[in-house]
């Protein structure tokens, strides 16, 4: 579906995903749509900005989403709300799913879930019966051990309601970086090539081989966070020597940062990429400074599949490359000449390896503003596909979709005696990912600064005896960090939330590395935690502006106020 | 009647680009500078949020203002429609913060204003509508979702009249009795 089309459901259940902190021109849509008269049903462990303007808020504990999905799919189950006919005519794999999601009642999981029995029926039925449900999820599905196996839970929601290929239905992941959609269509993964074109079919790596005049590897690599692993625990020819990051700043963004930064210092050779100096800068070998976002032309994918122009407005100033001429100069360097002039040229080869994008050329793009793909042909009348499964055909082979129900784990570290709090990290609207970008810009930082906050209920900060804007020091079996003391009633006892971008209050010391076994997405919204009063608080202000002073330094930043 | 900036808690999602448009409204050009210490950030008004509501709260430009009634230097006027703080005259007493019934009046210490003796200078701060400003308030036309709007005589009326309007329907009698008396063509 198109981010457009939100505005137009009639009931949006917003799962997991807080658009008003990640994504505010999409919570936009979302209060439009609530002007129009849509019903909203949040689920969401925080009273997010969603969930006041909800028709219901299921306020559910961190870490129970598959109970809860499949307790809705229960209900609709057992009160008859299904589309049979749909199911019949477009899906399979029914009956397995049936047999999964029956003993899922809603009684059987509202105290683990701590919503009633009641609002999950409640719920469910809003769903089932709106005529046209669309599902929004973020980070608060996908960022969890158990994390795939829910985002085909909602799907199962929409499948065996029928909400699939009309207008305005299905099911939208908001994704969590800007452009990963379009890192993932360039073949950014460690199976496929771009366009999502298997690295093992033999057709299609002939046909890259072919294009690009060189022999290809049909083995998949591996995901971003099992390179520590691959670093410190695997022999050659498993183990990895050289690790070449480009606009990313793992050891800020990454889980289990000291682990993340042994890696680094482990690894052979580190290069980083970046417009900014940011903290993995700090372990690598060589810089290559790299263009912003308007001083080079570039294509962008939105997280509806929309493509779409960036434009350069400035020359760059400095010893800076657009990251297009870096690659191509270090492939010369390594014996593969390319001779790109421009981006279109680049562009026009990417549309012709790839079926899915073949029909999206830069005109087309540059006329309509934004294409989504699959866009096949080049003729004019292919202006892209709003929505997918139109007329209920899906990707499978067999062109039907695939019910897939399984059983719900709790994440791998919960809260024990001596880590008594739930810990989730989460973002917050004037910090945009690891802040290389928003950090350098003065009014931002004006709004919020270093160390940044810990989001906590006012009851748990009264029984620590912690005051608003108090410093304090939050721990986890892997490290600690320093940050101030939030309360808000927004917050359910017994659970702490940090944004992840700041350098001092590092919530990424914390975060535990489970991964989603198929995903590979860490387990960021969910770890155990401690907080603990600080009684010096004069050193303790004083320590983070000596941390701070030191980070700056260590980074070579000599320009008074500059960030990076 | 002056008019004032009145934010909607259902349209607002808290994302405080407000505060920022009315910095930048003030300050111009000096945002640009590097160091954050180089200009001040004190916008005029601040989102609130709490378990149900989120939304700016700012000066509602008082027919009859408590800070101008406890303003002790004679530094806070009535000038074209809207209750105005002439820094230069402002001593610091902080008499309007306290006077303000809705918190609407902060003070801050200028960064690139100090008084005679060299010390930071400290005044009263709080929403001027943007006066000077073609275009008008800041933070209405920056707000992503138009959350906030400027509320002059006439909607006002407008919004009582639909209260009476309201009012009416819920009196029983008075419904009851217009369902009784046909109308005679």
């Amino acid at each position: 579906m198109g981010v457009h089309e939100i505005e137009d459901a009639a009931l949006l259940f917003v799962f997991g995903y807080n658009g008003a902190d990640s994504h505010p021109i999409v919570a936009r849509r979302i209060v439009r749509a609530k002007q129009k008269g849509a019903k909203i049903i949040c689920c969401d462990p925080r009273r997010i900005e969603t969930a006041r303007i909800a028709d219901m808020h299921l306020q559910l504990k961190g870490g129970t989403n598959l109970l809860l999905v499949n307790a809705i799919a229960n209900v609709i189950l057992e009160e008859g709300l299904c589309d049979y006919d749909f199911i019949q005519k477009n899906t399979h794999g029914f009956d397995e799913f049936v047999e999964t999601v029956k003993k899922y009642t809603p009684e059987s999981v509202e105290e683990q879930v701590q919503v009633s029995a009641e609002d999950i029926r409640k719920a469910a039925r809003m769903y089932a019966t709106s005529g046209r449900s669309m599902i929004l999820y973020g980070m608060g599905v996908c960022q969890f051990g158990q994390a795939v196996d829910v985002v085909k839970g909602l799907a199962n929601l929409a499948i065996m309601t029928g909400s699939f290929g009309r207008p305005s239905v299905g099911i939208g992941p908001v994704r969590g970086q800007n452009n990963v959609q379009g890192a993932c269509d360039m073949g950014a993964l460690p199976n496929v090539y771009p366009g999502y074109q298997s690295v093992t079919d033999d057709k299609v790596r002939e046909k890259f081989e072919k294009a690009w005049g060189v022999k290809l590897s049909p083995t998949p690599g591996i995901t971003l966070t099992t390179v520590p692993h691959h670093v410190l625990h695997e022999e050659d020819p498993k183990k990895i020597h050289a690790y070449y990051i480009m606009g990313e700043d793992p050891a800020q963004s990454d889980p289990d940062l000291a682990e993340v930064r042994e890696s680094l210092e482990k690894c052979d050779f580190v290069v980083l990429q970046d417009i900014y100096m940011n903290k993995t800068g700090q372990y690598a070998d060589v810089i290559l400074p790299a263009t912003g976002w308007c001083e080079h032309d570039a294509v962008y994918s939105c997280c509806d599949r929309g493509f779409q122009k960036v434009r350069k407005l400035i020359e760059p100033s400095g010893d800076v490359k657009t990251d297009w001429d870096i690659i191509q100069s270090i492939s010369a360097a390594m014996g593969y000449p390319m001779n790109y002039k421009n981006t279109i040229q680049i562009w026009n080869e990417v549309i012709e390896l790839c079926p899915g994008f073949y029909g999206a050329t830069d005109e087309k793009i540059e006329k309509n503003v934004c294409v989504q793909w699959p866009c096949r042909s080049k003729e004019e009348h292919d202006t892209g596909t709003v929505f997918l499964h139109r007329d209920g055909k899906f990707a499978h082979p067999d062109g039907k979709a695939k019910f897939a129900a399984t059983d719900w784990r709790p994440p791998q570290e919960l809260e024990n005696e001596e880590y008594p709090l739930s810990f989730s990290t989460v973002r917050e609207v004037g910090h945009y990912s690891v802040r290389t970008m928003s950090g350098n810009c003065r009014t931002l930082r004006n709004l919020e600064d270093e160390p940044g906050w810990i989001q906590m209920n006012p009851e748990d900060c009264q029984e620590l005896d912690l005051k608003h804007g108090e410093l304090v020091k939050v721990l986890s079996k892997r490290g600690y960090c320093i940050t101030r003391c939030l309360p808000t009633d927004r917050v359910k006892k017994g659970a702490t939330y940090m944004t992840y971008q700041w350098w001092i209050g590092a919530c990424n010391e914390l975060t535990i590395g489970n991964l989603d076994p198929i995903s590979k997405t860490p387990e960021y919204k969910y770890c155990a935690c401690r907080v603990e009063k600080i009684k010096d608080q004069v050193w303790a202000e004083k320590h983070i502006r000596e941390e701070y002073e030191q980070i700056r330094s260590n980074m070579g930043i000599k320009v008074k106020g500059a960030v990076a | 009647m002056n008019g004032y900036v009145q934010g909607d808690p259902m349209l607002c999602i808290g994302c405080r680009t407000c505060m920022i448009g009315c910095v930048v409204a003030h300050e111009g050009r000096h945002i640009f500078e590097v160091d954050p210490d180089g200009y001040d950030f004190h916008p005029k008004l601040k989102v609130i949020k709490t378990f149900n509501v989120s939304v700016p709260v700012q000066c509602k430009h008082c027919e009859n203002p408590a800070c101008m009634a406890a303003c002790k230097s004679d530094a806070i006027h009535m000038k074209d429609g809207a209750v105005q703080i002439d820094r230069d005259k402002c001593i610091g007493c902080k008499s309007c913060a306290e006077a303000c019934p809705f918190g609407a009046v902060q003070m801050v210490t200028l960064k690139n204003e100090a008084n005679i003796d060299g010390t930071p200078k400290t005044v009263a701060n709080k929403c001027d509508l943007c006066q000077g400003l073609p275009k008008g308030p800041a933070c209405l036309r920056v707000c992503p979702t138009a959350a906030l709007r400027f509320v002059q005589e006439e909607d006002l009326n407008a919004t009582v009249q639909a209260k009476r309007l309201g009012t009416l329907k819920l009196t029983v009698a008075a419904e009851a009795q217009q369902k009784q008396t046909p109308v005679c063509k």
